[in-house]
């Protein structure tokens, strides 16, 4: 069995064997044949190209020999044709004179381009453009007489080979001399510029000679050096071809044309010679044999060599073929294996791959905060499944899919509600967009587990059927609450700074504007005070005159302290030097005031004034009386000021009951029917230095800080002020402020002596009635008002008659129809005298105080009335009460007082001395500080009863001053009162002179009558 | 063009004869030299025969053109190929760099005899008129002779061309004499004036011209071709002396030089000094004339262009072209056939083309108001080249365009 499998593989490999010997001896034999089969086509190819090229070449030199030469034939006709129009236009006017022919000769150039064209003249004189010369000697053609045109060449001097076109000329004379012949002399090398003289690679060459075989050219021709004869050279060459050279001699001699193969110094050459018409002239081509031989070896060559290459080239492809076949056949089954391990391979490490940038992708998202989530949906775009990757999960606060489970809720639930319609609806908007265009690209804020509310940053994009319904939606998730936070404080320090940018510049333009208002304003009253002076000086004894200039004087320097003081006022406010200062404080009294301080002024401008104080039950309040009083009498002031007469002015005040315990919360409206504020204005009312009008128009005078002053100090009691106006119609202004309440509410129960009795209020002010109507009623009592006299004396009647009469009846003075004193004198007809009637009025009733009491009144009342003070009235036993004029001030005369004057000013000086004397005080001077001191120190007790200490003075000021004084020894001396008297006039002013020791403070500038009140307070 | 010429005198006084024969001796060498690898027949021979000899020079200026070519100093004689005597006459000529004031001119000139010598410096005039033209400048001429010589006719013309409003009048004197007080005259009356091409009236003569171009060394070309011929008869035996019109300035002078030279060898006679006006075939007869007369008549030497075309016709002519030794001037076509066939010993030969183009430069220059200094000298000296057989076919070939 051994044997046979032995035999068998035997057998094989013998077969296999001569198998392979019968295909590689097959594939030498068909090399073989291929081999012979190229080398017999490669040389009958070779054969064929000689022939071929032979007869091009041959072909291409007679083509480039016969259009040379026609190109030289060409040049001489177009010449000769030149020279015979030169002579047809020449007429008699051109032979004038020597200069008419140049002319001519310069016409002749410009028409034919001829560059040098001559006659000449029988004496052997030669015409040129611009030369006239003797001497034929350089052309020979003229040694003999012409007959017919001819073509020559000429050797002149020099060597420059020149054309020469000669015609005979006939019937031309030149100052007496027949003109025989005119010629062109061209240069032989320009006249065949265009033609080059060599070709490619030096290997093809061209000349011209004279059917002599001179040469008329300056080149080289192959081996023939330029000059040469040719014909004589000739004799010296093989000439090929069976063609001789008497052949060449009788062709060129001839004109004939012919091509021949001649071998010259060492060269084999092709040449080909063509006559140049009109001419005895031969173009000569010539090309190297061997360009042509080298060409046709190189074709020949080439073909074998790439014939061998190919049968090289097919063996070695049959050659690999098969052994490619054996190869194929061997390998196929182990590559079949080798595939299926490989492609397991790949598929691993595709797997592999996939987890690495998987678990990449999740560095990277944690790196950047940012989760990965996704949705996939069924054909009906409803959600079958919802991812929250662990990242997502983390950066919104949760740890596991149970506390965030896989749905589309959970995250829609932690949504901000703000944000959670939009960012719902882009998310579904995006599902449904089946066009596939929509990115979701949303911001939007969640309420995180363990940061609180947090802005994100969602963006996705979904993966669509071909219907364009949705199957998977996949996106990331940002945390951005850092960057939006930076963005909204950006953003809101950008609106900052061009808020704070916008107010800078309007504060700019609104100093501007103050400046040049303060300007103007400071002036007017300075024009009056300069002014008024002046003219009170040149009147000086004209009492009366002197009288008035003086008061206009004081107004005028009333009004420009008072600029000054608001000034000051602003600066100190803005700069927080005023403090507010809470005191107890009685309102009513702060609207009495008022009242007076702008009684004055309303009747002078002839205005309707009230003062209504309804429903104030806290009467008396901590606040700092004084800047509650500046702030309303600010408004008031401005209020005034921009109504005309006629006008209504009012202020009243409003309880609030929204204060918290202990405090009072109270609304002081201003209000009046003046000229209004325009909308714009209204905006900027409160802002320094700003006037609606300036004053430089309206002729109303200010300083635009009143409202400023007002708002600052409104602001500092922590209170706000707001402001109602219309143009043409007047203003409101409300100022709403909360103060502790001190002495408790003002008591509400009813007087026991009054309840249920009735009483009549007769005001022609509606405000007023009400105000009042409303207090009786917390009194108790059951009243009824009217608005007019006539009415309230009926009321009265009916009452009467009716058997109810009124118990109390409050009478306003002043009615349209009946005024109050006649009201009364007709009630007190009706009802007797035993009913209290009270007058209410907003005047100084002292002028008719005694008409009135004779007419009836009980007693007088002032308006604002207030609660406290009408049941106090009412309670009281109707005895005349009026404080204002009851009051008996004990006056003290300044009569013989001793006063130490402490002013370093001289002027200051003189103006108190002035003053203080003509009230009879006597007076001593000192000029320092420390010179009061001294003064003092030996003073004796009682020697001075006061003394008026300016502050700020060179040597010792008068704080310091003060100080020294008080420490004296005498005590009677040492406590002698001392005013301060000084420029330096604000409260912190006034507290350092108090704080010093000081009894009072009288500001600069000096107002008398406040002087004489405080030194009589102070002696008192 | 002064450093030029200033060499051209220095190279002159340096050149005496001691300097010229070694020069000479080396020329012969390198043109045997030269003729042998141009292969001309005939002229090996020849060359090496006078190859010893101390005679062929140039008449020892370089002559200075201006412009921008160059002339050799001091041709190498014998030394030289024949190719390279010829390119000793310079025809590459390129104006100087002056700049002409004026856009057109107008010349008038004047000279001796119509003659093919100054066909030869109408064709430098004309080359030079070309390149202005190139230039934007015109320039026009008349250049005229009349056919016989005669200083009145010259005297005629100059007085008839001066009532033409030319730029310029220029002279080849043809007797210093009787042309100088016309010139003189002419410049008096505010005319430029101008000498050129052979003969020169300078101050001197008492001539006002305000420049002269051409030959300056007359003297020098006959002294120097007289020695080439003592040297060639070694210093023995008769000669005639043959000049072309009396009176002629560079005529006489090359007279004086041969007489001069001649003086110096006691073994050398002076048969006779003829004049042949410039006539070829006076001078032909009078060659013959002195060859019946004198039978031992050894050498002749010629002053002008005509007079060797006439001795060397009569000497072949008389079959003694081989016992008389001619040495002559110039350039003449038919000269230079006799001077490669050897019937001619030497001939000198003047730069005519140059002579030509540097006229018409100089011209300009005069035209524009330009005084001799800086610009252009007072005599711009033009080259003559002592040429042999060997020399003859290159230079008919530069020439005449003869080949063969």
């Amino acid at each position: 069995m051994e044997q046979e499998q032995s035999l068998s593989m035997s057998m094989n490999e013998k077969q296999k064997k001569q198998t392979i010997g019968n295909a590689v001896a097959g594939g030498v034999i068909i090399a073989v044949i291929l081999l012979v089969t190229t080398i017999w086509v490669s040389n009958g190819a070779r054969n064929g190209t000689s022939q071929a090229v032979s007869r091009v070449s041959d072909f291409y030199l007679e083509e480039l020999a016969g259009r040379r030469a026609q190109v030289v034939a060409e040049e001489l006709r177009t010449n000769f044709s030149y020279m015979e129009n030169a002579i047809a236009i020449m007429d008699e006017s051109d032979l004038e004179s020597q200069e008419a022919l140049r002319r001519f000769f310069g016409r002749v150039k410009e028409l034919c381009g001829i560059n040098k064209f001559a006659l000449v003249d029988e004496n052997g004189i030669i015409y040129t453009e611009h030369s006239t010369t003797t001497g034929t000697g350089r052309y020979n053609f003229l040694s003999e007489e012409l007959t017919v045109p001819i073509i020559t060449t000429a050797n002149l001097y020099g060597a420059r080979k020149q054309v020469i076109l000669a015609a005979p000329v006939e019937n031309v004379e030149f100052q007496g001399a027949r003109i025989e012949v005119c010629f062109i002399q061209i240069d032989i090398e320009e006249m065949l510029s265009s033609l080059t003289s060599q070709t490619d690679y030096n290997e093809t060459y061209w000349s011209l000679y004279h059917r002599t075989g001179e040469d008329l050219t300056n080149n080289d021709f192959g081996n023939l050096e330029a000059g040469t004869n040719f014909l004589t050279e000739m004799q010296k060459a093989d000439i090929y071809g069976g063609f001789s050279y008497e052949q060449l001699k009788s062709d060129f001699a001839e004109g004939r044309q012919g091509q021949i193969t001649f071998h010259y110094e060492g060269s084999t050459e092709n040449l080909c010679y063509i006559p140049v018409e009109g001419t005895n002239w031969m173009m000569t081509v010539l090309i190297r044999n061997n360009v042509i031989t080298e060409q046709i070896n190189s074709i020949s060559s080439g073909m074998m060599r790439r014939g061998v290459i190919q049968i090289v080239i097919t063996m070695a492809t049959m050659f690999a073929v098969f052994m490619g076949f054996i190869l194929q056949f061997r390998k196929n089954a182990s590559m079949a294996l080798e595939q299926e391990k490989a492609d397991g391979d790949k598929i691993r490490a595709a797997y592999a791959q996939i987890e690495k940038e998987k678990a990449s992708m999740d560095n990277i998202h944690a790196a950047m905060d940012s989760g990965f989530w996704s949705m996939e949906f069924n054909e009906k775009a409803e959600i079958i499944s919802c991812t929250w990757s662990d990242v997502f999960r983390r950066m919104v606060g949760y740890e596991s899919e149970e506390a965030f489970p896989g749905r589309i809720e959970s995250w829609i639930n932690l949504l901000y509600e703000e944000d959670k319609e939009q960012a719902v609806k882009e998310y579904w908007d995006t599902v449904m967009d089946y066009t596939g265009n929509k990115t979701y690209d949303v911001e939007y804020r969640l309420h995180t587990g363990h940061a609180g509310l947090r802005w994100f940053h969602a963006a996705g994009r979904l993966s669509r059927r071909e219907d364009g319904s949705p199957i998977c939606f996949s996106g990331l998730f940002v945390d951005i609450d850092d960057e939006k936070k930076m963005e909204e404080l950006l953003e809101k320090q950008k609106v900052d700074l061009e808020d704070a940018l916008a107010a800078a510049q309007h504060a700019n333009r609104a100093k501007t504007t103050f400046l040049n208002n303060m300007s103007h304003d400071i002036r007017t009253p300075m024009n009056a005070i300069i002014g008024f002076t002046s003219l009170a000086a040149a009147h000086i004894d004209n009492t009366e005159k002197v009288q008035d200039y003086l008061a206009k004087i004081t107004t005028s320097s009333n009004h420009l302290l008072s600029l000054i003081n608001d000034v000051l006022d602003m600066s100190r406010i803005e700069s927080g030097k005023v403090k507010i200062e809470e005191k107890e404080t009685s309102l009513p009294e702060i609207m009495h005031d008022l009242k007076t301080i702008v009684q004055a002024d309303v009747t002078a401008k002839q205005l309707e004034f009230y003062i209504d104080t309804a429903d104030v039950v806290n009467e008396h309040v901590l606040c700092d009386k004084l800047r509650l009083n500046q702030v309303l009498l600010n408004l008031l002031s401005n209020a005034m000021k921009f109504t005309g007469p006629g006008g209504l002015v009012g202020v009243r005040i409003v309880q609030k009951g929204n204060a918290p315990e202990g405090w009072a919360a109270y609304d002081f409206q201003i209000k009046d029917t003046g000229i209004g504020m325009s909308r714009e204005f209204l905006e900027h009312v409160f802002e320094p230095f700003e006037r609606e009008r300036t004053s430089t128009v309206s002729g109303i005078q200010g300083t635009g800080l009143g409202m400023a002053i007002t708002k600052n100090i409104v602001d500092m009691m922590d209170g706000t002020i707001t402001v109602e106006s219309e143009e043409g119609k007047g203003t409101t202004f409300t100022v709403s402020l909360q103060f502790k309440t001190c002495a408790g509410p003002i008591r509400q129960e009813a007087i026991p002596e009054l309840h249920g009795l009735r009483a009549l209020v007769a005001d022609d002010d509606f405000n007023t009635c009400s105000s009042v109507t409303k207090m009786l009623t917390v009194i108790g009592m059951r009243s009824d008002w009217t608005t007019s006299g006539k009415e309230a004396v009926l009321r009265v009647q009916l009452a009467a008659e009716q058997g109810d009469e009124y118990a109390v009846y409050i009478i306003d003075w002043l009615m349209p129809d009946m005024n109050g004193v006649e009201v009364v004198r007709r009630i007190r007809g009706i009802i007797g005298m035993e009913k209290p009637i009270i007058i209410l009025t907003a005047y100084d009733w002292s002028d008719i105080e005694q008409e009135a009491r004779e007419a009836g009144v009980t007693a007088f009342c002032s308006k604002p009335i207030f609660l406290s003070e009408l049941r106090e009235i009412l309670e009281s036993p109707f005895t005349v009460r009026d404080t204002e004029n009851t009051e008996t001030e004990e006056t003290v005369s300044f009569e013989g007082k001793k006063i130490l004057l402490v002013e370093d000013n001289e002027l200051n000086q003189e103006i108190a001395v002035e003053i203080l004397q003509e009230t009879g005080f006597v007076l001593d001077v000192a000029d320092d500080g420390a010179v009061a001191v001294e003064m003092m120190k030996n003073a004796k007790a009682g020697q001075y009863d006061l003394i008026l200490m300016d502050i700020q003075m060179p040597l010792m000021n008068g704080y310091e001053a003060t100080r020294e004084i008080r420490a004296l020894d005498d005590p009677e001396v040492a406590n002698i009162p001392i005013i301060a008297m000084t420029a330096n006039a604000f409260d912190e002013d006034k507290k350092l002179a108090l704080d010093a020791g000081m009894n009072g403070h009288i500001a600069k500038p000096i107002d008398v009558s406040i002087l004489l009140e405080v030194l009589q307070e102070v002696l008192q | 063009m002064r450093n030029k010429r200033q060499n051209g005198k220095c190279v002159r006084k340096r050149a005496g004869n001691a300097v010229l024969r070694r020069c000479i001796s080396i020329s012969v060498l390198f043109l045997c030299l030269g003729t042998g690898i141009l292969g001309l027949t005939g002229c090996g021979d020849g060359n090496a025969q006078y190859g010893t000899a101390d005679g062929g020079k140039v008449s020892g200026d370089t002559a200075s053109h201006g412009g921008e070519r160059e002339m050799p100093a001091v041709a190498d004689d014998h030394a030289e190929s024949g190719n390279e005597k010829a390119a000793s006459i310079d025809f590459d000529h390129k104006l100087d760099a002056y700049r002409p004031l004026k856009k057109e001119y107008n010349f008038y000139f004047t000279y001796k005899i119509v003659h093919p010598w100054w066909d030869a410096v109408a064709i430098g005039m004309e080359e030079a008129s070309k390149q202005y033209a190139e230039r934007g400048v015109t320039i026009s001429y008349e250049y005229l002779a009349p056919r016989e010589t005669s200083a009145q006719d010259q005297i005629n013309r100059l007085s008839e061309a001066s009532g033409r409003g030319f730029d310029v009048l220029g002279v080849d004197v043809a007797d210093v004499d009787i042309v100088t007080p016309a010139i003189n005259d002419l410049i008096a009356k505010g005319h430029k004036v101008m000498t050129f091409s052979s003969s020169d009236a300078d101050r001197d003569d008492g001539c006002d011209r305000i420049a002269y171009v051409g030959n300056t060394h007359n003297y020098e070309d006959g002294a120097l071709l007289t020695e080439e011929l003592c040297e060639k008869l070694e210093y023995t035996g008769k000669v005639a002396v043959m000049v072309g019109t009396v009176g002629a300035p560079c005529h006489e002078e090359r007279a004086l030089g041969a007489r001069d030279v001649l003086a110096k060898y006691p073994a050398m006679e002076i048969v006779e000094t003829v004049y042949d006006e410039d006539s070829v075939e006076k001078a032909y007869g009078l060659a013959r004339r002195l060859l019946a007369e004198h039978e031992d008549l050894k050498g002749i030497i010629c002053c002008n262009m005509s007079n060797p075309v006439g001795a060397a016709r009569a000497v072949i002519e008389a079959g003694r072209e081989h016992e008389v030794v001619i040495v002559g001037m110039d350039h003449d076509q038919e000269a230079l056939h006799y001077l490669k066939d050897g019937t001619i010993y030497a001939l000198g030969v003047q730069d005519c083309y140059s002579i030509g183009f540097d006229t018409i430069q100089v011209a300009v220059k005069i035209a524009d108001g330009q005084l001799p200094g800086e610009l252009y000298p007072e005599k711009t000296e033009e080259s003559t080249t002592i040429i042999y057989q060997g020399d003859a076919v290159a230079m008919l070939r530069v020439l005449y365009g003869e080949i063969n």
